[in-house]
């Protein structure tokens, strides 16, 4: 499966039109058919992909610093923190700063009547058929209630093709970097990588 | 069937070449070919001796009208050319007593070793089969057909398509040395 969100700024095709045109204008006799030369452009290009997929690491993508939620925090704070934040989820830490699981949205949404896929839509449904809203299951529990775990973490030197994969296979939408030591450092969103995916076309 | 589709081509020629391109590759083969065949006529054959062989016709078609072709390097035009020559010549001095086998253990071992070279050049596959039925006049050189007329001319050839392929703004030659 190769549907990553990520192709849609990817490699350019040519046609043998482009090529003829091109040739055109190199002027002189180019030794080699339309068709060839498409094949080796195909080739190389490829080649190149894979190279910056696996040269480019998460740590030269990533967002960081990265805003976390400790796992004591109330929801309450939680959301205010993540709306102020304009971000959709987040890293959480322990007392020692180490990551315990993650924090989105999504976490939220399930809680609210949205069901197992987090629907925003279900959620509004559920306000409308009830005559208000069920946020208030939410009072009183804290990050640590509700949160993901475990946390899928890679270190800095993760390449970003690896990170497309794991995005698809875990259905995820960040991946917190962590230290050896666990400590996050930063957080490579799917945007991140839409966007260093389009500053390699 | 897919044997048989594959015969019926998939793709479109190259574009034409515009005039100037034109122009210049008959101003360079034309230099090219007065350069070795004055010293052929108006020199060397008086003497007995030759400095001119079919092959450099179809090496002007490379090395003045198709100069971006891998197939025109110097490296090609020299190392194609000698290789054939010493193949050719090899080829006629063993198997000389039947022409046929001769003509044809000459082209397609010369084509085996430009390849096992990347010296690849068309017209060495003719500056072997020369070797082999070119008549007394190429047989009595010997090797010496490797050096005169053979890598001589190409020298000469080569030279000028270094002068002439450099003049105008848009070409340029060679695209590499070795």
């Amino acid at each position: 499966m190769n549907t990553s969100p990520i192709r849609e700024c990817g490699p350019m095709e040519i046609s043998e039109q482009d090529v003829l045109v091109a040739m055109k204008t190199m002027q002189g006799y180019i030794d080699i058919t339309p068709a060839d030369f498409r094949e080796i452009y195909r080739m190389a290009y490829a080649l190149a992909k894979n190279r910056l997929m696996n040269n480019l690491k998460a740590a030269d993508v990533m967002s960081s610093p990265v805003h976390v939620i400790p796992a004591e925090m109330d929801l309450v704070d939680t959301a205010i923190l993540l709306a102020e934040q304009n971000i959709s989820g987040a890293p959480v830490i322990d007392g020692d700063g180490r990551i315990v699981g993650v924090i989105s949205e999504k976490d939220f949404l399930i809680r609210m009547g949205a069901g197992e896929n987090g629907s925003f839509m279900q959620v509004v449904a559920s306000c409308l058929k009830n005559r208000g809203c069920l946020a208030t299951p939410l009072r009183n529990q804290i990050a640590r209630d509700i949160m993901t775990t475990p946390a899928i973490v890679r270190p800095p030197d993760v390449a970003i093709g690896a990170i497309a994969t794991l995005f698809m296979e875990k259905k995820i939408n960040r991946l917190p970097i962590t230290d050896s030591d666990g400590h996050p450092i930063g957080i490579v969103t799917r945007l991140n990588l839409i966007n260093s995916w389009c500053a390699l076309g | 069937m897919r044997y048989f589709e594959k015969m019926r081509g998939h793709t479109q020629s190259p574009p034409g070449v515009g005039p100037a391109e034109v122009i210049w590759s008959g101003i360079g083969s034309f230099l090219g070919l007065a350069a070795v065949s004055l010293l052929h006529f108006q020199l060397l054959d008086p003497v007995g001796h030759m400095m001119i062989i079919g092959s450099f016709g179809a090496s002007a078609v490379l090395i003045y009208g198709a100069i971006r072709s891998p197939l025109a390097q110097p490296r090609n035009l020299i190392g194609g050319h000698v290789l054939s020559a010493i193949v050719g010549v090899t080829a006629f001095q063993i198997l000389g007593g039947q022409l046929w086998l001769a003509a044809s253990v000459a082209v397609s071992l010369a084509i085996v070793v430009m390849h096992l070279t990347k010296t690849l050049h068309p017209p060495g596959g003719a500056t072997a089969l020369i070797a082999v039925i070119g008549g007394d006049s190429i047989h009595n050189l010997g090797y010496w057909y490797v050096l005169m007329p053979t890598a001589l001319g190409a020298v000469i050839m080569l030279i000028i398509a270094l002068i002439v392929n450099n003049i105008s703004g848009n070409r340029r030659y060679p695209e590499f040395w070795l």
